[in-house]
């Protein structure tokens, strides 16, 4: 069964980039959150087996967010999504949870490298 | 990564996000160190950092990491904001838009971002609160500053087709309507009438497809006060009202121009300096307020602002130098002698300066609004303002007119310039006036006015006429326009004249008759002023 994963982004842009990306891998995306309070409602509603959270999102960023998933405790794994300059707030998304990271601008072999290293 | 397929999301996006911009750097004049405000622009501008470097957009990318990094200091605190550095963020906003709009249309981006990078990095380093006071950025012109979202623009231009389309259907409909009279067939008198109503259908649906709200327009415009604003040194301050109205976007962009020229003109010549208000006890900043208002199927715009008024003693000494005899100008009423500011070339400005030129403006103002079927008024007090009335259709092409004859000649009039319809004896309209509604109003003929002989006959049409339209603050002008007959009610498709006939000031308009026959709309306020002149004369 292919892994569902579930985008969090701002921009319609990357949440499209992505999902185009994840989809033609046979990646199932099975929702878009827009801010890091709909990613967490819709961690606990959709139980995806991927997050991938952008770091920078307005109501709750993607540390929050990471954090907020982990004390879940549900079995999927979070990767966060960001721009060159977060590294500092990616190892604390590491520290708190997260798998891995990727490092916007975005590449199919990128984003694909790093989702098959991690699950 | 193929980009080119997300170019369109990326045009999109960038494009809220500089909207965003913009509102977040005015109102951060207003409220320097509002965090929510702050954090909202860092977001815009790592959004746009994010999509740019992904498409490869290196000049906007660099600019934005470049922005985002200020901003980062300003909301952590480790940097205060002042003036200079929004102007600095408004510069290179300008510089992004016009880097989006050459993405748009596929073009190089080589626009050299480096000074502004360099502005940047001062300004992050806490320079530039040190250095002179960085120049506001260009003023904005009719062109570049109140631009209408580009992506109506090309989806307009195929309204625009459909809807000529649908004129030349109204066209064949009446020569189909024409054919009814003469034939007998029911299946043929139906089939017309449903075609009829699925004309006007189609019709008002593309009319309401074409239609954008004025806040579309009125968006560019707080930028517009602060640049002009902070360029003459004065505090103005921008209010607006019924923004929610919606026009034509033909309508809605030929605005464009007339509405930066007014408020150009307000700023510049009739807000006064700050201390000059402070004596005069006048409040600071100064209010320019734009309000519209919907009469009918017309929109009213009024551009008001509370500085110190048109000064009649210049403008009349400047009009005298202008060659108009010192007799008429003290004849003139005072609408009359106000509209003596949209002359070429007549400006009150003491000084000339970059903002309002020499006067090239209102004259520009006038040609624009009365282009689309409109009409202009000044009010103006000393001391306490001047308001500049804009009256016209909220959409254009087909209006509903009726159809009059004199000496043989057919021309349209506007039905909504109609007030009445009066068959008279010939006789009763020999002295010039007629008593309609309690008062007397001035009667004209049109033959007269356009200069065509008039043959006798007993009886003849006064059509009476609200000379200004809808509008007038001192209530309404009437006048009695005389013709030889009317007919039908029609709905003409009226299309602009062009050059040279453009230059028939008598006419607003032509659209052509089911039989092929052109017809000319006449523009009621001029004839009726050369009518009434010409009767003055004689």
């Amino acid at each position: 069964m292919s892994k569902k994963v579930l985008i969090a982004d701002d921009t319609e842009f990357f949440r499209t980039a992505l999902k185009d990306i994840l989809s033609g891998a046979g990646y199932n995306v099975v929702g878009e959150a827009a801010n890091g309070a709909e990613a967490l409602d819709m961690a606990a509603a959709l139980k995806p087996d991927l997050v991938i959270l952008d770091v920078v999102m307005p109501v709750k960023n993607g540390l929050e967010a990471a954090k907020a998933i982990s004390a879940l405790n549900l079995p999927l794994k979070i990767v966060m999504c960001t721009s060159l300059g977060y590294e500092p707030i990616v190892e604390e998304a590491i520290r708190s949870g997260a798998s891995g990271y990727i490092i916007k601008p975005l590449s199919e072999s990128k984003v694909l490298n790093t989702l098959n290293s991690i699950i | 990564m193929d980009v080119s397929k997300y170019k369109a999301l990326y045009l999109q996006e960038t494009g809220e996000h500089l909207s965003g911009i913009e509102a977040g750097l005015l109102s951060l004049e207003q409220n320097p160190g509002d965090s929510s405000v702050l954090d909202n622009l860092f977001r815009h501008y790592h959004s746009i950092k994010g999509m740019s470097a992904s498409m490869g957009y290196e000049p906007m990318m660099r600019l934005a990491h470049a922005e985002e990094d200020l901003l980062d200091k300003l909301r952590s605190g480790a940097l205060a904001n002042s003036e200079a550095i929004t102007s600095v963020l408004l510069k290179c906003l300008d510089t992004k838009k016009s880097l989006a709009e050459r993405v748009r249309a596929d073009e190089p981006l080589d626009i050299d971002v480096s000074s502004l990078l360099e502005s940047l990095r001062a300004a992050a380093s806490g320079q530039a609160a040190r250095t002179a006071p960085f120049p506001a950025a260009a003023p904005v012109t009719g062109e570049q500053g109140l631009k209408l979202s580009s992506v109506m623009k090309v989806e307009g231009r195929l309204f625009d087709e459909v809807l000529a389309m649908v004129g030349d259907l109204f066209m064949t409909l009446s020569s189909f309507k024409t054919l009814t009279h003469g034939s007998r067939s029911i299946e043929f008198k139906n089939g017309v009438h449903q075609l009829g109503k699925t004309v006007n259908g189609l019709h008002d649906t593309i009319i309401f497809a074409r239609m954008l709200l004025l806040e579309d327009l009125a968006a560019g415009l707080p930028r517009l006060v602060r640049d002009l604003a902070k360029e003459t040194g004065k505090e103005v301050s921008l209010t607006t009202e019924g923004m929610d109205i919606s026009l034509d976007r033909t309508i809605l962009e030929g605005l464009g121009s007339p509405l930066v020229h007014i408020i150009r003109n307000a700023v510049d010549d009739g807000i006064e300096p700050a201390d000059e208000r402070k004596k005069a006890g006048k409040p600071l900043p100064a209010t320019i307020n734009i309000k519209a208002i919907t009469r009918k199927d017309r929109v009213v715009i009024e551009v008001s602002d509370d500085g110190k008024g048109i000064d009649r003693e210049k403008l009349k000494a400047k009009a005298l130098t202008r060659g108009i005899s010192a007799g008429k100008i003290e004849n003139m009423p005072d609408s009359e002698l106000l509209k003596l500011i949209c002359l070429p070339g007549l400006s009150t400005a003491e000084a000339v300066t970059s903002i309002s030129g020499r006067g090239v403006g209102m004259d520009v103002v006038k040609d624009a609004v009365e282009s689309f079927g409109g009409s202009l008024e000044i009010e103006s007090k000393r001391y306490l303002g001047t308001k500049i009335i804009m009256e016209m259709p909220r959409t254009s092409s087909i209006t509903k007119a009726l159809l009059v004859e004199t000496s043989g000649e057919q021309f349209l009039l506007p039905i909504s310039r109609i007030e009445k319809v009066i068959e008279l004896e010939t006789k009763e309209l020999e002295a010039g006036f007629y008593e309609y509604a309690g008062t007397e109003i001035p009667v004209v003929s049109l033959a007269a006015a356009l200069g065509i002989k008039e043959e006798p006959r007993p009886r003849r049409t006064l059509i009476v006429l609200d000379v200004k339209g809808t509008y007038g603050s001192a209530g309404k002008t009437l006048a009695g326009l005389v013709v030889d007959d009317f007919s039908d009610e029609i709905d003409a498709y009226v299309k602009p004249l062009l050059p040279p006939i453009s230059k028939l000031r008598e006419a607003s308009g032509i659209t052509v008759l089911g039989d092929g026959r052109p017809v000319f709309l006449l523009d009621v306020p001029q004839i009726i002023s050369k009518a009434l002149k010409g009767a003055k004369i004689s």
